[in-house]
């Protein structure tokens, strides 16, 4: 709030319609939901656009403004006496203002190069292998949905085929895994569709499963668990790359190495590679 | 002294409308730069793109939070008369801080929506105890995250009753202990103090004014939310997470672990009841709601609010008094559970 400073108060204006340009191109490509929940889309685009509206009237009282002169800025009247009293009592001449002025338009350079330069993108697989718990056992201990503990959506539409509609989803499934270890689920079929992840067990030679894994949502990527579905595949560290995606069709069996934490797995009668979806995560 | 030539007082609407439509033109403007660079760049490589999207993650999410808190902020300041506050509140100081900790219920804005509202009240006139108070009780005592921690949690272990109570009960300890300050302006960023200092004599119209703090606030708050986002950003990629959770059911160890993650991981309190049960239900119930209390009240994002209002030291303070009430909450309930 120096006097010499006359650009500073348009940095939050700028700050402010660059993050809504993201978000609302983000809304309209559909790509909103790779950051944060779909449930506060509406919430978010609403917020932005009564931002967009507000800032567009700060913006017109600083070009009044300017165009009154900047020697006449408001920040000299508006209480001038009393900042620079303070100010130079600590010490802090007008260079420090300057100082903190043009580091906040290093961060509107940062925010245009992170908003609206990067390619949008949702988290790699690699992150994945990061945040699994040291037990190995995340990959399967996320509860079902948020909507409370022991929800088991689609119990009807069990052998749905496609991994998106109302089939379950890996979420889903993990979900009815970790209830009594699984053992309701014994000669269900399945079809999933994830990126693979070891799992924790041994990955050697005696490789025995893998899961099917997604990031499961529950606020915004900050917080993306990855949940998994545990699948029966010796070697199959030498035939898929982890992290690459797979769509498998099988049945969930007693799972019939002893000495794996999970106790009932899929067997898979299909795997197809494929490309990462759209929209990989789950909610 | 706060009465040199000003413009004059309002322009035409005309004038106004033709600055609303030129920054709504620089909006079309960066909306075309986002179209177009979406396709001409290669995609980074995986950490830093990883990077890249957890910050904006952080960003985006709390955005809307902050431009809503922006908002109620304006309309307290500008739009509330004062003889209305001063009817609603109790009188004695003590009274008046556990009604403002209530505030939340009516006003569920999450916890970075709260640092434009607390800044708000100050200029309004509050206290700094008063206006700190709100700030680390509304967050935790609002409807929407009271009722997440029951879905996720229902009332097992008490977690539910214990997040309640305690945010209630650190709140106005926090709001008691910055009463006794001999001068609590001290307490306060000089830049902001002065702002609070001028904020009665204000001129211009109210809606030139909403206008006004909307500039000053975005351009005080906004720079701070990116400096937050990025830094969640890059430790979330840097530190492994399991280096917290390896330290398991120790009753003092998980309780800071835990207390360490919601401070590094910076989400919003209503919803870090549900991260908080997919990491495992294996962690004690304490140190559950240590991570739950501390999350709230203080993380890396909020620094970076804060630091615009506070002093460093004050800050540190602060920090200090709420990560240790709410450790010997958590510790406590470890202890007799």
């Amino acid at each position: 709030m120096s006097r010499s400073t006359g650009s500073r108060l348009w940095i939050g204006p700028v700050l402010g319609m660059i993050g809504i340009a993201a978000v609302l191109w983000l809304a309209a490509t559909g790509r909103l939901g790779w950051y944060i929940h779909p449930r506060y889309a509406a919430f978010t685009v609403t917020m932005c656009a009564v931002a967009a509206l507000g800032l567009a009237g700060a913006a017109s009282l600083l070009i009044e403004r300017t165009r009154n002169g900047p020697g006449r800025e408001a920040d000299a009247g508006r209480a001038g006496g009393t900042v620079a009293a303070s100010v130079d009592r600590h010490g802090r001449p007008a260079r420090r203002a300057r100082l903190a002025e043009q580091g906040g338009w290093l961060l509107v350079a940062l925010a245009c190069a992170g908003l609206l330069i990067a390619p949008p993108a949702t988290l790699s697989t690699a992150l994945a292998q990061q945040r699994q718990l040291a037990e190995g056992t995340s990959a399967t201990s996320l509860p079902a949905a948020p909507g409370g503990p022991g929800t088991a959506p689609a119990e009807a539409a069990g052998d749905g085929d496609a991994a998106d509609g109302d089939a379950p989803t890996v979420r889903d499934w993990a979900g009815m895994l970790r209830q009594n270890g699984g053992v309701a689920l014994e000669g269900r079929r399945a079809t999933i569709s994830g990126f693979v992840l070891a799992d924790g067990t041994d990955a050697g030679s005696a490789a025995a499963e893998f899961a099917v894994a997604r990031f499961a949502v529950s606020c915004c990527a900050v917080d993306a668990q990855p949940v998994g579905v545990p699948v029966a595949l010796a070697g199959w560290a030498d035939r898929y790359a982890e992290g690459s995606w797979v769509r498998v069709a099988g049945v969930f069996v007693a799972n019939p190495d002893p000495t794996s934490p999970n106790a009932v797995v899929l067997r898979p009668a299909e795997i197809t590679e494929i490309d990462a979806p759209e929209d990989p995560y789950v909610y | 002294m706060p009465s040199t030539a000003r413009p004059a007082r309002t322009g035409p609407a005309l004038r106004i409308a033709f600055g609303a439509a030129i920054a709504l033109a620089l909006l079309a403007a960066l909306l075309a730069v986002r179209a177009a660079s979406g396709a001409l760049l290669p995609g980074l490589p995986a950490a830093a793109a990883d990077l890249v999207t957890l910050s904006l993650s952080v960003f985006i999410e709390s955005l809307p939070f902050v431009f809503l808190g922006i908002v109620c902020s304006t309309l307290v300041r500008v739009w509330v008369p004062e003889r209305v506050i001063d009817r609603v509140l109790p009188r004695s100081p003590a009274l008046r801080r556990a009604a403002l900790s209530l505030v939340g219920v009516v006003m569920p804005v999450c916890e970075c929506g709260n640092v434009p509202l607390a800044r708000g009240l100050m200029m309004r006139g509050f206290s700094v105890a008063e206006a700190a108070t709100f700030l680390l009780a509304a967050p935790i005592l609002n409807p929407v995250t009271i009722l997440t921690t029951y879905h996720a949690f229902g009332w097992d272990h008490g977690i539910l009753i214990a997040r309640i109570a305690g945010g209630f009960a650190v709140a106005n300890l926090v709001g008691w202990l910055l009463s006794t300050h001999p001068e609590p302006g001290a307490l306060l960023e000089p830049r902001f103090r002065a702002a609070c200092g001028h904020e009665h004599a204000a001129p211009g119209g109210r809606l030139r004014r909403s206008l006004e703090g909307l500039a000053e606030e975005t351009s005080a708050l906004l720079p701070a939310l990116v400096i937050g986002s990025a830094l969640a950003g890059a430790i979330q990629v840097g530190v492994p997470r399991e280096l917290l959770l390896v330290l398991g059911a120790h009753p003092l160890w998980s309780a800071l672990a835990l207390m360490a993650l919601a401070f590094v991981i910076s989400i919003c309190s209503s919803v870090d009841a549900f991260f908080i049960l997919s990491l495992g239900s294996t962690f004690m119930p304490g140190s559950i709601v240590a991570f739950l209390l501390f999350g709230a009240m203080m993380d890396l994002k909020m620094l970076a609010l804060l630091r615009t209002t506070f002093r460093g030291r004050a800050l540190a303070y602060l920090a200090a008094v709420v990560g240790l009430s709410c450790l010997v909450i958590g510790w406590g309930m470890n202890l007799v559970a």
